[in-house]
């Protein structure tokens, strides 16, 4: 299954949108933990994408591109922005930074799925989920 | 997303309900305001309805906090389903706010 997408750079639309890939994507026996890690991953991915990246311009869009099968969840998105370096920011889990509100979205997707790999110059984001007994972390 | 209020003696406890996402973090914060603008120093936030939080969430109780200190205050949290405790392990939160198994626990800890 594969769902193909170019998204209008509009915060609002992406937890309708993500609805509509989870539902769509969801294999019988995903548990609610994956469901909830992958949903957040997608949602940080796409705010990313449309807030850093595209910095929210309307003419902007967002390409999500994503290959489910009953072992993994490979997602890929896109950006037109200036791109970023995803090894260049600060660790939210320092001491120092524990504080500071913003600066989890990277962390989180990177901790949360099994694979994820940035691409033209941080304008492209690839992450996989494998579904458990798969080769992923659970 | 909604928020209902109790008293608990001196303490506000505000039990949330659904998810905290990046479209209803504002609400949350706005709902914050009220509580500093009436100048509450124990606020109790009770999870056990949240099904969702992502990092503008995260972000949203961070301010939170970070404003209560500032007047004296103290921020607790209560009822937190497993996935979402999750998100604050793996982020470190946990070492940041005040997380109780139950409402009894928080309130008594204030």
């Amino acid at each position: 299954m594969t769902i193909s997408e170019k998204l209008p750079s509009r915060i609002e639309i992406i937890p309708e949108f993500i609805l509509r890939v989870i539902d769509k994507i969801r294999p019988p026996d995903l548990t609610a933990e994956e469901i909830f890690n992958i949903k957040l991953c997608l949602e940080e991915a796409l705010i990313n994408a449309m807030r850093h990246g595209n910095k929210l311009r309307p003419e902007a869009f967002v390409e999500v591109n994503i290959e489910a099968t009953a072992d993994y969840l490979k997602i890929q998105i896109k950006d037109e922005g200036k791109g970023f370096d995803p090894g260049n920011l600060p660790d939210p889990t320092k001491n120092e930074n524990l504080e500071k509100p913003g600066g989890r979205g990277v962390f989180l997707i990177k901790n949360l799925m099994d694979k994820v790999e940035y691409f033209d110059c941080g304008r492209g984001i690839r992450m996989v989920k494998f579904f458990r007994g798969k080769g992923g972390k659970k | 997303m909604k928020i209902r209020e109790e008293r608990h003696n001196d303490a506000a406890v505000c039990f949330l309900e659904g998810e905290i996402n990046i479209n209803n973090s504002p609400e949350l914060r706005k709902a914050f305001d009220e509580l500093i603008k009436r100048g509450e120093k124990k606020v109790l936030l009770d999870f056990s309805a949240v099904s969702y939080i992502d990092s503008s969430g995260l972000a949203t109780l961070i301010e939170m906090l970070q404003r209560l200190k500032k007047t004296g205050g103290l921020l607790r949290f209560s009822n937190m389903d497993q996935k979402i405790k999750n998100i604050f392990e793996i982020t470190k939160l946990n070492k940041l706010f005040a997380i109780f198994e139950n409402r009894e626990a928080a309130l008594k800890d204030f």
